[in-house]
């Protein structure tokens, strides 16, 4: 783990989402990065090192599990969470093999979110 | 002795010359005789046919045969002119068939003129009474053949009804096997149940009497034990009391004018049975025939539509009657078309209608028949399955409609959550402020310094600035969110709906654009969407039937992409086009997905016929656009894109087919 405050990447599609996601992270003492697209999120990757990243799974070209697959080649160290609605089933495999280390519903419990966040983080 | 006027032809031949002054003699017979010389006695024979008299001398009688064969046969008399003395040639003469002989002498002039005077008077008078017999012959034989031939059975009876005379025909019906009828009975001859059925002694007492008899029918069985039914006459034929009876067989005419009447009760039941309105209505579009159904469907008691005019019903005005109008006019026939009529009440009633023309033996026009159905039951279930079929493609949407929801759902939930926190913030910033106020009433300070810091302090911990502002924020991004809800609630409520009875003009364009912004939400992450629309005039139709068939055509193509792209990441293209072309629509459906089969192609309009696994499509999809389509007059058609994919191609036409766009 990096010293100062860790970094956070929150990918998804849509901009109101992510907003909101600030909103309730304002006060965690994270450095919070975002991405509205999966092209921008591996950018951003390339470009420095993250602690966590939070990604939709549902997005256009490109899925919240083929970024993560993507992101931990590239960072392999990055925790990975996966954001998905209650209409979208992931196989319980594929979030082994790709080692997720939490599925966050959509809508979230605030207060979940924050608990789960924190579990990454901590030693 | 009988004036003698009109012209009198007289033949004279004197082979042995004239020394005695027989021509002359002759001659002064008057003005009204012509006499005609022969040269000979052969040219005497060929002349002497029709002559009123002739005259011959100078010759032997013997000599003379052929002239008077010829003048015999002719009813002519020959009157011979003999040398004075020779009684023998006077006898032979006569003999030989001379009417008389005049003898050659000194006053044979004066006897010649008395003799062929009362000869010429005969020979008219003999040829008189054998014109009479001829035509008395004639009149006979007329009557005997035709009491012989005449199919109708003739019979005299005397007054006390016994047979005196029958014709052949009667005894044919009624004679054999006995024979003899004469003097039997008429009673013994004819069946009881006949001659009572027909009054025939009632009728054979009226005209004994001298009065007249109606004729009447008779019925009975005849000798083979068949029905028949006899036309029965009788006329008195003289003073004696016998009487004509003259029974005619009619058994085929009624047996035909039954067979005709049963023909015409058979189609007045089949008529007014049918289970569909029958009219019959004549150039105008005067109502000659309707049937119960008609008069059930019309809303009128059968008896009062015969002469209403079916114009009342059929307006043409609105384009409900244009089909019938054309029958009409043109003679044009067509089967199954929709329309409404509109009751006396303003009840409107939709309808499958066929007409025909009615046309004469000559082929000048009578009218049209037209049948149809009411179709508000069936336009009732077809809409149920419609409307059941739009549920489940809701349901085929549902995955994508809740990822819709779902997101603007996840903000505003957070965004709620966040904006309670905020107002707690709040809530803490204005209870220092409370204090503060407290410490200026109090008038110290100190107080008022240390309150101040403490207000300055949180409103920095806080970031009330940023907070204030991120409120607004949070409002305005909420207040978005739950605007993107209700558009898809609305876009799915609309799409549920179902259709009135009639066509409306509709934006073609309008409901392409929000049945796609439905299906969007689904495909929006595996499908780039372009639209193409051109300006387009009002459509009359169905609007929220188009939908579904627009909705079957996405969600096609949608899967078609789905099909190809998998879990690649690829995205698929839609492309929505629409054009105008003359008085039609199309519009345009094509994607880049897998494509048809092109062993498929010519079923997959068939209902029932899929190539999705079972439970992913009902085969119904297309079935049903084809139906929809084909309902507005219109036609779809499949074809695959020549790169990849398919292209499904909607024509509409603008109205209805009779009808003003």
């Amino acid at each position: 783990m990096s010293p100062g405050p860790a970094t956070l990447l929150l990918v998804d599609d849509e901009v109101r989402i992510l907003s909101a996601l600030r909103r309730v992270l304002r006060r965690e003492g994270y450095r919070l990065l975002t991405a509205e697209t999966p092209e921008q999120a591996l950018r951003i990757l390339d470009e420095q090192a993250v602690d966590v990243i939070v990604t939709d799974q549902k997005m256009p070209g490109m899925s919240g599990l083929q970024l993560l697959a993507e992101a931990a080649r590239r960072r392999p160290e990055a925790r990975r969470l996966l954001i998905t609605g209650w209409t979208e089933e992931v196989p319980r495999e594929q979030i082994e093999a790709l080692g997720i280390r939490a599925m966050i519903p959509k809508p979230w419990d605030d207060a979940e979110l924050k608990a789960t966040l924190r579990a990454q983080i901590s030693p | 002795m009988r004036e003698i006027t009109s012209l009198v032809r007289v033949v004279v031949a004197l082979p042995g010359g004239d020394p005695h002054g027989t021509l002359e003699a002759l001659e002064h017979l008057g003005p009204g005789v012509r006499v005609e010389t022969a040269a000979s006695l052969e040219a005497c024979a060929e002349v002497a046919r029709g002559a009123d008299l002739v005259v011959l001398g100078g010759c032997p009688a013997a000599s003379a045969g052929p002239v008077l064969a010829v003048a015999r046969e002719g009813g002519a008399p020959v009157v011979a002119v003999v040398e004075s003395g020779c009684g023998d040639a006077v006898v032979e003469w006569f003999r030989c068939g001379a009417a008389d002989c005049v003898v050659a002498g000194a006053d044979e002039s004066r006897a010649l003129a008395s003799v062929a005077f009362e000869q010429i008077r005969r020979g008219r008078e003999l040829r008189e009474r054998r014109s009479v017999e001829r035509r008395l012959r004639w009149l006979e034989n007329l009557n005997t053949t035709i009491v012989n031939e005449i199919p109708a059975a003739l019979a005299v009876v005397d007054a006390e009804r016994r047979l005196v005379v029958a014709n052949p025909a009667f005894e044919r019906a009624w004679g054999a096997p006995l024979e003899g009828l004469a003097g039997r009975l008429l009673d013994e001859v004819l069946p009881a149940d006949l001659l009572e059925s027909g009054g025939i002694h009632a009728m054979l007492d009226r005209v004994a009497a001298g009065r007249p008899a109606a004729p009447a029918v008779a019925r009975g069985v005849d000798r083979a034990g068949s029905p028949v039914a006899l036309d029965a006459r009788a006329q008195r034929l003289d003073e004696g009391g016998r009487l004509l009876l003259v029974l005619s067989d009619v058994t085929e005419r009624e047996s035909l004018a039954r067979r005709i009447a049963d023909l015409k009760r058979y189609n007045e039941n089949i008529i007014q049975n049918l289970n569909s309105a029958l009219l019959v209505v004549d150039v105008d579009g005067g109502i000659t025939v309707a049937n119960g159904m008609a008069a059930q469907i019309l809303g009128e008691p059968g008896a009062r539509l015969r002469g209403r005019s079916v114009w009342d019903w059929f307006s043409t005005a609105r384009g409900q009657g244009a089909l019938l109008a054309r029958t009409l006019a043109q003679g044009t026939r067509f089967r199954g078309a929709e329309t409404i009529l509109t009751r006396a009440d303003g009840t409107v009633v939709p309808i499958g209608i066929s007409c025909a023309p009615l046309q004469d033996a000559d082929g000048s026009r009578l009218g049209a028949v037209a049948i149809f159905q009411d179709l508000t039951e069936i336009n009732l279930l077809q809409r149920q399955v419609l409307q059941r079929e739009k549920m489940a493609s809701i349901g085929q949407l549902a995955a994508g409609v809740a990822h819709e929801i779902n997101n603007p759902m996840g903000f505003i939930h957070a965004n709620l959550s966040q904006m309670e926190e905020y107002l707690a913030d709040l809530r803490r910033v204005w209870d220092e402020v409370g204090i503060l106020r407290k410490a200026v009433g109090g008038d110290e300070a100190a107080e008022i310094r240390r309150a101040a810091d403490a207000l300055g302090a949180l409103v920095r911990e806080l970031d009330a600035e940023y907070v204030l502002t991120d409120f607004v924020k949070a409002i305005r991004e909420s207040q978005e969110g739950s605007e993107r809800i209700r558009h898809i609630v609305r876009d799915l409520r609309d799409f549920s709906r179902t259709d009135s009875d009639e066509r409306v003009p509709s934006d073609i364009n309008q409901c392409l654009d929000s049945t796609a912004n439905i299906v969007w939400s689904m495909m929006k992450h595996s499908v780039v969407l372009r639209k193409r629309y051109a300006d387009l005039p009002k459509v009359r139709c169905y609007p929220m039937q188009l939908k579904q068939v627009f909705m079957n055509l996405l969600v096609n193509a949608y899967q078609a992409i789905e099909e190809r792209v998998g879990q690649s990441g690829e995205r698929g293209e839609i492309e929505l086009v629409t054009e105008r072309r003359g008085d039609r629509v199309a519009v345009v459906v094509s994607d880049t997905g897998v494509g048809i089969p092109p062993d498929m192609l010519h079923r997959i309009f068939d209902p029932f016929f899929t190539t999705k696994e079972v439970g992913v499509g009902t085969g119904l999809g297309l079935s049903t656009c084809y139906n929809i389509v084909r309902k507005h007059g219109g036609t779809v058609r499949a074809s695959n894109r020549p790169g990849a994919g398919a292209t499904f191609e909607v024509i509409l036409p603008l109205a209805p087919e009779g009808e003003a766009a």
